[in-house]
């Protein structure tokens, strides 16, 4: 009897911050000027203590013991009314410890996005309208398209209507071969179009978090190494190298990945691994898609590339991840091999909007990287560029906790992606991939609406 | 007095009085307010033109933000001096182009856009259509219903038709002059509406005949449209309930907003009303803000040429909204090609909006205007938002006659699609 069915949702709950994070806004009272202001208060309302001691703020920043002397700047959500009613005595910034957060790519808002999705499993919803700045360049500098009308029927993401987010990972015949037709799928569905990519830090309990959420979230994680741990180990997407072949033969993975530059490695896995599902792991530069063709040529499955960990390729003159990824596709899709071969990116894709653009760009999933380990509260210590030299230094965890937070961070991810599909009227991921013409780019949308205007001398 | 009276009392003055004196700079600019659309510059200068009706002279900017792109990115070319006396500018617009139904002129090219009661405050409602009437000009209901208490503007109140159908009678259609239907809308572009349970008051839920403290959804799209043709069933509706009504057809940005533009003229409709991604005044996911649907200012121009080649473009009125936030950019937006525009938030920064986004937290906006709560909204005393509003539009109108006198222009309508005279910066 077939299984009940049961529609895919990922189980949020939530996973409060361990460390403390900093506080956004920094509120601070003149202390003379407000003790005056009470005593003047004082006298206007007739000592009537309620009236006087009825606060400017609605969150209890300063409904501690002190007051405006010692405001609760924890609860602060820098609504500024304080400000407004008292502008000669109070100030309300963005504290310094938050404008610190990040790094030259990772901005404090995108760091707090992160935390807050980790601990809370919830959409960011503000009222207002956008407040950040007009496209941009990368990921910012791409719009998706929505429709009007002709769509499936949804309300967001509380919808009716069931859209699918699953990816195949593996390679497909391109003819149905009737010799082998009661033999196994060599794909494997996965229900979100990520995984969680190799991490360059990370100490026990960060792998066994990322282990533990993978395996519930039916998804996978890469890594040069086994982990010690009962549990991930079906999840888990080993390196593999000449070395360690015969212990992935005891033990055949799902799916193994390999560095391409080792270009005889994928024979010998492919040979020995029969059943797993066998992807080159390259670096994006200008000669990717050739090296890409290639592979695909000589019967991959599936191409893992990476750029570095702020979304830039490895050519010699850099450019985003979202730009090389769609020379890849295309030279695919031109030498009729792109539904042969799993594209994988990463790098760079750090906040839910990446995913759906990386897959427009051409990806059918991406691998996230430092986003884990901001969500699981690794420190900044410096510049997270570079792969071999990430200076996002993890703490020390609880495993349990830390997998609900990545579980919160797929779940919100997840209903992100369904916004931007319902959106679009798309049903099925899949049929998003490389579909530039529901996208729309900054650079050529300005040219084409600004063309005729003069640049100012 | 009772206390609660006392303390309504005493903030209300309070946040009055620190509109006032904020854009002086006495205190400086203070650091937490704005960010890059609405910038603090911004925000106050707004506050001081809603308190003057005049622009500011203390050299708060009042013409662009820093967003680094779009209409910030966009200048005037170097015009000399005045060629035009101000006074004989002519800034009003027509809303039936048609050759059929009724004709409409408002005396500025702007009305205010939809925000729902039940997610604005109804003493912000009033505000609104309150300082409608006193301009000329329309206000949208949005799609939470139609309250009694503005009937009496119901001339200056266009009703909202939205999936939700929220407040949609035969009386509210009739009412209206102007029905607009609202496909989709710039925030939310291709996602349906959420009031939060905590908002559906007692009178919030009277008003979309619905159960109290329940969250309401309205659905995306409207359910009955997959066609031209099923959106011109809708517009004979509205005609045969009041054929006196104009019909606008609000939409958001998509790659194919030109098509749909043309459908909605050939389906009948009288405005075509885009509503581009950064503006909206409703709580939405931020990822549809920033990621879906084109920037108002590339939808303009690609409708505008599109409905010129098509040969229609003197017949339907193309009105631009979706981050609409000073004068300059209303006049930047008609040189792109719109007639007019629509907007929300800058009425809301008018009666003292900071743009921090809190408006789902808690009890709402601390100052009274995307509130249901009893307290709080009534910070706002619709007579004096309406002045307040009143008074944006008088000095966003003088900035508008300068800058079509610096062109030798004596009509607002003769700006429509002049690219050239805009210049673009880096
Ligand atoms: S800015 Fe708003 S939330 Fe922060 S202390 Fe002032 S009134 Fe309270
Ligand atoms: S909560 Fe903030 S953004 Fe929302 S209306 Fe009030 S002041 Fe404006």
């Amino acid at each position: 009897m077939p299984s009940k069915y049961e529609r895919f949702k990922i189980e949020t709950k939530p996973a409060p911050h361990v460390y403390q994070i900093p506080n956004k806004f920094d509120v601070s009272a003149r202390k003379v000027r407000l003790a005056a202001m009470l005593v003047h208060e004082a006298f206007e309302y007739k000592l009537n203590k309620e009236v006087v001691l009825s606060r400017p703020c609605i969150y209890g920043v300063f409904g501690g013991r002190f007051g405006g002397f010692k405001p609760l700047k924890h609860k602060c959500v820098g609504c500024m009314r304080c400000v407004q009613e008292y502008p000669h005595i109070m100030t309300v910034k963005h504290s310094d410890s938050y404008k610190r957060l990040g790094d030259s790519f990772w901005t404090p808002e995108a760091v707090f996005t992160i935390l807050n999705e980790a601990s809370t499993g919830k959409i960011p919803v503000k009222g207002m309208g956008y407040k950040g700045a007009f496209g941009g360049e990368g990921f910012d500098g791409i719009w998706t398209d929505m429709s009007e009308i002709v769509r499936p029927t949804r309300d967001g993401v509380y919808g009716r209507e069931y859209i699918s987010t699953s990816v195949d990972v593996g390679r497909k015949p391109t003819s149905v071969d009737f010799s082998k037709i009661d033999r196994a799928s060599s794909t494997i569905e996965i229900p979100v179009p990520i995984i969680f990519d190799k991490l360059s830090a990370g100490n026990g309990d960060v792998r066994a978090a990322v282990g533990m959420a993978a395996e519930k979230l039916g998804t996978f994680y890469v890594s040069r190494e086994r982990t010690p741990f009962d549990f991930g180990q079906e999840s888990l997407i080993p390196i593999g190298n000449e070395e360690g072949i015969e212990d992935l033969v005891e033990r055949p993975p799902a799916i193994v990945e390999y560095d391409a530059e080792k270009s005889d490695l994928f024979e010998k896995l492919a040979s020995r691994l029969p059943s797993s599902i066998v992807i080159a792991r390259l670096p994006l530069r200008e000669d990717s898609g050739m090296i890409a063709c290639k592979l695909a040529h000589e019967g991959v499955h599936g191409l893992h590339l990476y750029a570095d960990y702020h979304g830039q390729d490895y050519s010699k003159e850099p450019q985003h991840i979202s730009a090389s990824l769609k020379e890849v596709h295309q030279q695919l899709v031109k030498g009729g091999l792109r539904d042969q071969v799993t594209l994988i990116a990463s790098g760079g894709i750090t906040l839910a909007e990446h995913v759906p653009k990386a897959i427009i760009c051409g990806a059918d999933l991406v691998g996230i990287d430092t986003t884990v380990l901001v969500a699981l509260q690794a420190e900044f210590r410096g510049e997270t560029r570079d792969r071999a030299n990430c200076q996002l230094k993890p703490r020390k965890i609880d495993p349990e906790w830390g997998a609900q937070r990545l579980v919160n961070l797929f779940g919100v991810w997840h209903d992100q992606l369904i916004e931007i599909l319902s959106a679009m009227g798309i049903r099925d991921v899949r049929r998003l991939r490389g579909d530039i013409g529901r996208s729309m780019m900054d650079a050529e949308l300005r040219e084409l609406s600004f063309k005729g205007i003069a640049w100012a001398t | 007095m009772g206390n609660l009276e006392l303390i309504v009392e005493k903030h209300s003055e309070r946040i009055h009085h620190g509109l006032e004196v904020l854009p002086n700079l006495r205190h400086g600019l203070p650091e937490g307010l704005g960010n890059k659309r609405w910038t603090a510059e911004l925000i106050l200068a707004t506050y001081e033109m809603a308190l003057t009706g005049d622009l500011p002279k203390n050299g708060l900017e009042y013409k662009t933000g820093n967003s680094g792109g779009g209409f910030d990115v966009l200048g005037w070319k170097n015009n000399g001096s005045a060629k035009v006396e101000s006074d004989k500018i002519d800034l009003s617009i027509e809303l039936n182009k048609r050759d059929d139904g009724k004709k409409i002129t408002i005396p500025l090219p702007i009305y205010g856009g939809g925000m729902s009661f039940g997610s604005i405050s109804l003493n912000f409602m009033l505000a609104r259509a309150r300082a409608a009437k006193r301009l000329n000009t329309f206000m949208s209901t949005g799609e939470g219903g139609y309250p009694d208490d503005i009937v009496p503007y119901r001339d200056h109140v266009i009703t909202q038709v939205a999936t939700g159908m929220f407040g949609v009678r035969e009386e509210t259609i009739q009412y209206a002059p102007i029905v607009e239907f609202k496909y989709a809308q710039g925030a939310k572009p291709g996602l349906g509406g959420h009031l939060l349970a905590d908002k559906v008051t007692s009178e919030v839920a009277k008003m979309r005949e619905s159960s109290m403290f329940t969250s309401l959804y309205s659905p995306f799209p409207f359910h009955s449209v997959y066609s031209v043709e099923d959106h011109k069933k809708h517009v004979d509706w509205i005609k045969t309930v009041n054929p006196r009504a104009l019909v606008s057809v609000k939409v958001s940005t998509p790659t194919d907003v030109d098509m749909v533009a043309i459908g909605s003229y050939h389906a009948g409709a009288n405005i075509i009303h885009i509503d581009g991604g950064y503006g909206g005044t409703g709580a939405a996911p931020e990822i549809a803000k920033k990621n879906i649907a084109m920037p108002v200012e590339y939808a303009i121009p690609k409708v505008h040429d599109y409905l010129m080649s098509e040969g229609v473009r003197d017949e339907i009125v193309l009105i631009a909204s979706g981050g609409i936030r000073t004068a300059d950019d209303i006049a930047k937006a008609i040189a792109l090609g719109a007639d007019g525009c629509v907007v929300a938030t800058a009425e809301a920064i008018a009666v003292g909006c900071t743009h921090c986004g809190n408006c789902e937290r808690g009890r709402g906006c601390q100052v009274g205007i995307t509130t249901t709560d009893p307290e709080l909204s009534r910070f706002i005393e619709p007579e004096w938002g309406e002045t307040r509003i009143v008074n944006l539009f008088t000095a966003w109108s003088k900035r508008l006659r300068s800058i079509l006198a610096g062109f030798g222009l004596e009509n607002v309508r003769d700006l429509r699609g002049r690219r050239d005279l805009l210049v673009r910066y880096k």
